[in-house]
């Protein structure tokens, strides 16, 4: 076996507490929702190694399954930037407040 | 030779990986951000190749490298945010940001050092093919499981993607009526 299994999970762990911190701290919406991407990544890793653990082919299908919902979460995602940007013009994450109660 | 060779790159790979996404959060320019992210996804995409899955591997570049984030780079570059390398990048509360990612990278960390027991008996029991290296998920395999016993996901993720096109040009629409 080429790749350490706790390599792989390892890795997987930081990327996903890299994506935690960039989602949580960032303040720029377009990278917030990079950030997820950067998570849903660091799911996909573990989920490739797990599947070459236990040979076992469907980790890495339902890795395809998750790369398809990152695809339909960008394009909704951005959509919502886009109509976000239009109704209130340089609007940072910070002036969003009309929700609070 | 081979096998040392391997290795070197999965750690450098690791290395890089992790390096890339680090400077993706903490850069200044999100354009910056954005190609950090781009070498981040192709780093990964050789992880998936050295961990034997080519197919993941092909669809990470073409689909992730190559068309998500085009898209974000062209709704980012459309909206051309101005003032944005002079704004603060983090927001005050960053600190408990740090310490949320190191919470969960953590949590994982731990978890997998206290159920990766080598005798046999945890969840991280390695199947016989695997660790003798004999075991590789090829093409076919994942094809075989895509349309077989996964059909009907495959088809309901067909759905999830019809629904984000028609949400994505509904949300952006300019409304005309009003």
């Amino acid at each position: 076996m080429i790749v350490p299994m706790d390599v792989v999970l390892k890795l997987s762990a930081a990327l996903f507490g890299i994506g935690v911190f960039g989602f949580l701290a960032r303040r720029n919406l377009i990278l917030m929702i990079v950030s997820i991407e950067i998570m849903l990544n660091a799911v996909n890793v573990s989920l490739a190694g797990f599947s070459q653990h236990f040979g076992d082919t469907r980790g890495q299908v339902l890795a395809l399954f998750v790369i398809a919902v990152a695809a339909a979460e960008a394009g909704v995602g951005l959509g919502l930037i886009i109509a976000l940007n239009r109704n209130k013009p340089g609007a940072g994450v910070a002036n969003l407040t009309q929700l609070k109660g | 030779m081979m096998l040392f060779t391997a290795q070197a790159a999965v750690y450098y790979m690791a290395a890089a990986s992790v390096a890339s996404a680090l400077l993706a959060v903490t850069r200044r320019n999100p354009v910056h951000s954005m190609l950090w992210v781009l070498a981040l996804f192709l780093h990964v995409a050789g992880i998936f190749l050295l961990l034997g899955a080519e197919f993941l591997a092909a669809v990470q570049v073409v689909v992730y490298a190559g068309a998500i984030l085009v898209f974000y780079l062209f709704v980012l570059m459309l909206l051309d945010l101005p003032g944005e390398e002079t704004r603060p990048r983090f927001g005050g509360h960053w600190p408990f940001a740090v310490a949320g990612g190191f919470g969960f990278a953590a949590l994982t960390w731990f978890t997998q050092i206290v159920t990766h027991d080598t005798a046999g008996t945890g969840i991280a029991t390695q199947s016989p093919a695997s660790a003798e290296g004999q075991f590789s998920v090829g093409l076919a395999d994942v094809g075989k499981a895509l349309f077989g016993q996964f059909a009907l996901p495959f088809e309901m993720a067909s759905l999830v993607l019809l629904a984000a096109i028609v949400g994505a040009v509904v949300l952006a629409r300019r409304r005309t009526d009003s």
